[in-house]
């Protein structure tokens, strides 16, 4: 389940509701560092490009490429401090020690100076950064070769002689300009902006080494990996990040691989054009290409497709910062020497998300002909071969994870510049990986209708153990339809066959479906399931001719919104291997099992009266920018049975109004249930992004303990909420006798590489056949429940056993994988809310 | 070039648009442009402004600076670096970029053979010992076949308020234009040079008897180069430091040649692979009989690719087909393909480039692709 870190960053991200408008920026703040807690996030939401670290005060923030950009890292959110229970330690105890080593590596020396803040003002005022810059750096023998600015704050590690300095400067032009330099901060060696100042530092090195950098990470672009088949082009590289962890500052670093393409966005417009019908190109390359990050030919930005304007195209001119009108052809031959060929291209508008000063820049207009696209598109997600020809290169195992990750400090104590540059800097770095112990937790026994079942733990799965035992509750088929078109005849009856064989031992109960051949179009299906559908049927299965997406639509549509059935289709080659049928039935009669509101297996949960939710979020970033939240609850106690909904977050709403919603009728549910309400309540919840904890913190926490206020005045549950991130870079190797090996499912880590304000942990509860295991953070930002930091792990670990599609444990409880599938659905399918009355069954599925 | 002078008469300050650098960067752009030197020198690149724009002019191969400060020098030296892009798209011509530090008062035998050598605005930042140097270096040593020289025409200085004595603290003179010119004449007399002056930066209307705001001297060497008074007194040691150094990939280069040789045909084959499989799985759905042993004939349709499909020239005997689960297709019918022609020139190139990185057939003679364990799980 390795992803690549670095393509995409946009894809993932979860809709940010708007944050109010934050303190206006005073650059002058005198001498005072703001607390910790007044971290407010980047006031657009969006995540930026290229690298950004913020300071632990304000919302400023400070980079080597200038500018002030949002904190990725989420620092200075100190939530632990809130929960008391978790202040002497936030540890479990459970498990059997493993050792382990990661790619963290300790800073062994680091400077002892502190950093000066300076406020840096022109007169006459100078607008551009560069020319500020240039302009202050003509006196480099007062500020030294040492410093950070980003076109009005000044950073040195050392102090001016007075606390204002007034020096002149001379432009080009021969204007005299007059620079004050405001001493306004005096930062400790332990302050966070000290941190970024590491970052920074270390990102020059990272140059240094020609590593090139393409968003937020640095590459190797000597030695890629072409994968010519597809067009794709593979370089190696490395993220790196220096933050306070547990015990100490570390240097976090991990493999990266760039997918990059060989191809212009002119040649994939081309191919496109040959594949669709004309009427239908328009909205095919908006498909495929907005969202996507392109590179240009001439320099080394990366840019978001944010749109096509087809009604432009090279010959359009625009007006230079000097005045003058130029062509966008005349320019790019002037300027970069880059013919444009094809002069009837539309061009791709980029909206940009640096904010220059106080004025935002307008769009940027890009030549398709010029741009290069990076990462891959949902088609190529989808194309199974591309992924696993992309596997071989990516999907490193341990011991190679480890010798990459190593290769990075060779390099750096190899190269004798960049030694002497962190010499000048005073900062050294370990050269040997962190190394520490981990606990691997206890087992789950497999619980299914009075069975207990063990398996392997290394594997975490059980399909095999599970084969052929009775349901926990099992639905009947007593009333149900089997739709096929006229090729896919023997294939349905097979599969009937075949299911009347695996079904009996489950213990559903299974009358012979009622069998309707439909032509091959969408309309076709429509009309047999408007006239075949009754209030009395069960599921509706359809054996689908391809894997053409519109159908399915149409289908998931017409059973989820205006005619609420279960519904089940699969694509007729995935009957058609006998030697895989029999597995295939077995696991789609779980699934319609599933989907019919029945139970498959649980496991022991010792905790009672408590309501887990999961959380996730899907973003449309095509059709309209929508956002679908998932929301998942548990019924009953053993949590077997589900409460399922989603938001659908129509323009300007905040998605929290929604989850408010979701959880008052998941509480009133739960009372239909169990006649009477949970007294705990824990929140799972993913699908947020980097730098948006603060958000999630300030505003979504208070929203729920809103709704739980309102449910009754003596109703005062405990709520957890817990934040579930799976994108981390953070990776363990088990030290097996002299090999590095995945850790085993069930390890859990709360010390060394957790950070020291929140109450987090890491779980690595999957498996994984190839490559390296990705751990799973957990971070628990409110928590008035006063469970154990032990039992916590525990109840996670047994929640990511009860994902009914996958007889095995996944990398995430199973509520937010529900709420992840039924988010999915709605967004790539339904477009709007499915009908409640499916809520109580796991319909999506 | 008078249109880009704007002036405000009444205040005195004046302005160029496009600013003076820049002007003087187009100047030597635009004499690249002219003589298509293949290997040109910057000395004095502080920054290396001028160097980052004379790289993607397409006919220089080598671009040199030199600078006697390191540190502006690497501020933003990464500038100069090969792009993602030129690894993606390796140009056709090869392109190294050095940055040395040294001193133009002191000779490096890897300034040796270039066809145009810049000195912009630095002859006026030398030391009087190292201006005495600077000809017998640049013009006797360096020897290329043009010499651009800019420097302030001291005689505008007085339109500038505030200029009281030099334009720039740095500066150990500012000449006027007979200062400039008879240095220029004497040194090109010296060495065997023309010269012609001209400039950049026009004087305000009325102003005109003052004129440019920076005077420019180029120096075209009149003797062919020979080899020997090159060689004859060339130092055997170096005494520049390398700052910097970058090799663009090339299609000059074997290596990134056959990648991109492979890459072509590999893309090329898999696109007349998947129309002969669709077109083999409609007609299986037409017919509805056993693929495996049929031959399709391979039919591109003009509205699929009328570009590269469209002038195929193949033998009939040469068609690709599918055999069981094995596709072929011809080397030849690949070969057609003007991209890979462009790259190969010849099919016996082609050949040798793809050997042992691409399947072939037993003999050679078709790029082979078994199609049994694809979609298998899709």
């Amino acid at each position: 389940q390795q992803t690549l870190p670095s393509q995409q960053p946009g894809r993932r991200q979860p809709q940010q509701p708007r944050v109010p408008p934050s303190i206006s920026e005073e650059p002058g703040g005198h001498g005072r560092q703001r607390g910790s807690q007044s971290v407010l996030q980047g006031r657009n939401g969006r995540r930026p490009e290229g690298l950004q670290i913020s300071a632990g005060f304000q919302e400023l923030s400070l980079a080597d490429r200038g500018g002030r950009r949002r904190d990725f890292h989420d620092l200075g959110i100190n939530t632990r401090q809130a929960i008391e229970h978790v202040q002497e330690s936030k540890t479990g105890s459970s498990g059997i020690m493993v050792k382990l080593t990661t790619n963290y590596f300790r800073l062994t020396s680091r400077p002892q100076w502190a950093l000066y803040q300076y406020h840096v003002g022109y007169s006459p005022e100078m607008e551009a950064r560069r020319l500020r810059s240039a302009l202050l750096f003509q006196h480099e023998e007062l500020i030294g070769k040492t410093h950070a600015f980003d076109g009005s704050i000044l950073f040195l590690p050392k102090k001016l002689g007075k606390k204002v300095t007034e020096v002149f400067s001379r432009t080009r032009n021969g204007e005299n300009v007059k620079i004050t330099i405001t001493l306004t901060n005096e930062l400790p060696p332990t302050s966070p902006t000290c941190l970024q100042f590491y970052n920074i530092i270390f990102r020059r090195l990272l140059k240094m080494l020609n590593l090139q950098q393409i968003g937020r990470n640095y590459y190797n672009p000597s030695d890629p990996i072409s994968i010519p088949n597809h067009r794709l082009m593979v370089w190696p590289g490395f993220t790196s990040s220096i933050l306070q962890y547990e015990e100490s500052i570390m240097l976090c670093t991990d493999v990266s691989h760039k997918v990059l393409r060989s191809e212009t966005v002119l040649d994939f417009m081309y191919s496109l054009y040959y594949q669709v019908e004309e009427q239908r190109f328009r909205d095919a390359c908006a498909k495929e290409l907005i969202g996507l990050i392109v590179l240009t030919k001439y320099n080394n930005r990366t840019y978001r497709v944010d749109d096509i304007d087809w009604d432009a195209n090279p010959q359009c001119t625009f007006r230079k910062a000097d005045g003058s009108e130029i062509s966008y052809v005349d320019y790019y031959k002037r300027q970069y020497n880059q013919e444009i060929t094809d002069l009837n291209q539309p061009v791709l508008i980029s909206q940009s998300r640096r904010r220059r000063g106080t004025i935002m820049p307008g769009p940027v207009v890009l030549i398709p002909e010029l741009c290069f696209l990076t990462g891959l598109t949902e088609k190529m997600r989808n194309d199974f071969n591309m992924m696993k020809d992309l596997a071989v290169h990516t999907r490193l195992p341990p011991e190679q994870r480890q010798r990459e990750i190593g290769k990075l400090i060779d390099y750096i104590q190899k190269d004798d510049n960049v030694q002497k540059e962190l010499r000048d800097w005073g900062l050294s770095f370990d050269s040997n990986l962190l190394s520490f112990t981990g606990r691997v937790v206890q087992g789950e026994k497999i619980l299914q209708s009075g069975n207990v079942f063990n398996y392997n733990p290394q594997f975490a799965d059980w399909s095999k153990e599970t084969r052929g035992a009775p349901l926990i509750c099992a639905k009947p088929l007593d009333n149900w339809l089997l739709i096929y078109t006229r090729r896919n005849y023997d294939t349905a009856n097979t599969l009937l066959q075949n299911l009347f064989k695996v079904t009996p031992s489950m213990g559903i109960r299974m009358n012979k479906a009622t069998m309707i051949e439909v032509d091959d179009r969408t309309e076709a299906y429509l009309r047999v399931l408007q006239q075949s559908v009754t209030p009395d049927t069960n599921i509706v299965f359809c054996v689908l001719s391809s894997s053409r997406k519109d159908k399915y639509d149409a289908i998931k549509k017409y059973l989820c919104t205006d005619c609420p059935i279960p519904s089940q289709c699969v694509i007729a080659r995935t009957l058609s291997k006998p030697q895989t049928a029999m597995a295939i039935a077995t696991k789609i009669a779980l699934q319609m099992n599933c989907k019919m509101g029945g139970e498959l297996w649980s496991v022991e949960i010792p905790l009672k009266q408590v309501m887990v939710v999961g959380i996730d979020c899907y973003h449309d970033t095509l059709s309209g920018k929508q956002s679908i939240a998932g929301f998942v609850a548990s019924l009953n106690q053993t949590m077997t049975r589900w409460f399922s909904r989603c938001v659908v977050q129509g323009r300007g709403q905040e998605l929290v109004d929604g989850l408010k919603a979701c959880l008052q009728t998941a509480l009133r549910d739960w009372f239909k249930w169990n006649n009477y309400l949970p007294s705990r309540i824990i929140v799972y919840r993913d699908g947020v992004g980097d730098g948006q904890l603060n958000t999630l913190v300030n505003y979504e926490v208070p929203q729920f303990l809103d709704c739980l206020k309102s449910v009754g005045k003596d109703y005062n549950p405990r709520l957890t909420v817990i934040v579930v991130k799976k994108r981390v870079n953070t990776r363990f190797f088990a030290q097996c006798g002299g090999a590095l090996k995945n850790p085993p499912p069930g390890t859990v880590v709360d010390v060394e590489v957790t950070r020291p304000e929140w109450y987090d942990f890491f779980i690595v509860s999957q498996a994984v056949r190839n490559g390296c295991v990705a751990p799973t953070h957990y971070n628990v930002i409110y928590d008035t429940g006063k469970l154990k930091p032990d039992h916590v792990q525990r109840l996670t670990y047994k929640l990511c056993h009860m994902y009914y599609n996958w007889s095995g444990v996944i990398r995430v409880p199973a509520p937010c994988q529900y709420a992840h599938k039924l988010a999915f659905l709605v967004g790539q399918s339904i477009h709007r809310e499915p009908n409640l009355l499916l809520s109580d069954r796991l319909y999506y599925l | 070039m008078d249109k880009n002078f704007q002036e405000e008469q009444f205040t005195g300050i004046i302005k160029f648009t496009p600013p003076l650098y820049k002007q003087r960067y187009q100047f030597v752009k635009d004499l690249v442009g002219k003589y298509k030197p293949k290997k040109v020198a910057d000395l004095g690149c502080a920054d290396c402004t001028l160097l980052w724009m004379l790289k993607f002019c397409s006919c220089i191969e080598v671009l040199a600076g030199l600078d006697i400060c390191t540190s502006i020098m690497k501020e933003k030296m990464h500038r100069l670096s090969p792009l993602p892009v030129d690894y993606l798209q390796p140009a056709e011509r090869s392109l190294t970029v050095t940055l040395h530090h040294g001193s133009v008062a002191h000779k490096d035998p890897c300034m040796l053979g270039f066809d145009l050598v810049t000195c912009i605005e630095l002859i006026e930042h030398l030391e009087e010992s190292e201006l005495k140097k600077f000809p017998e270096v640049v013009f006797g040593f360096m020897a290329p076949s043009i010499v651009v020289i800019s420097t302030p025409n001291s005689e505008f200085n007085p339109l500038f308020l505030g200029v009281t004595l030099f334009r720039h603290p740095d500066h150990k003179f500012e000449w006027n234009r007979v200062q400039f010119q008879s240095w220029a004449l004497e040194t090109a007399r010296r060495y065997d040079y023309s010269v012609e002056f001209t400039g950049v930066g026009h004087p305000p209307t009325g102003m005109e008897n003052v004129g440019f705001c920076t005077q420019i001297g180029v120096f075209v060497r009149k003797h062919p180069q020979t080899s020997e008074s090159a060689q004859s007194e060339k130092p055997t040691e170096g005494v520049y430091k390398t700052v910097f150094k970058a090799v663009y990939p090339s299609l000059k280069d074997e290596k990134y040649l056959q990648n991109a040789v492979v890459s072509e045909v590999i893309f090329t084959a898999q696109i007349i692979k998947r129309s002969l499989l669709d077109c083999v799985m409609s007609e299986h759905e037409e017919y509805n009989d056993d693929p495996t042993e049929r031959k399709c004939k391979f039919q591109p349709s003009v509205n699929c690719f009328s570009d590269s499909l469209g002038k195929l020239v193949v033998e009939k005997s040469m068609e690709p087909f599918v055999n069981g689960h094995v596709v072929y297709i011809p080397l030849t019918t690949i070969f057609s393909f003007p991209k890979v022609n462009q790259l190969c020139g010849t099919f016996e190139k082609l050949c040798k480039l793809i050997a042992g990185k691409v399947t072939l057939s037993s003999d050679g003679s078709a790029v082979m692709f078994n199609t049994e364990h694809e979609n298998e799980e899709n």
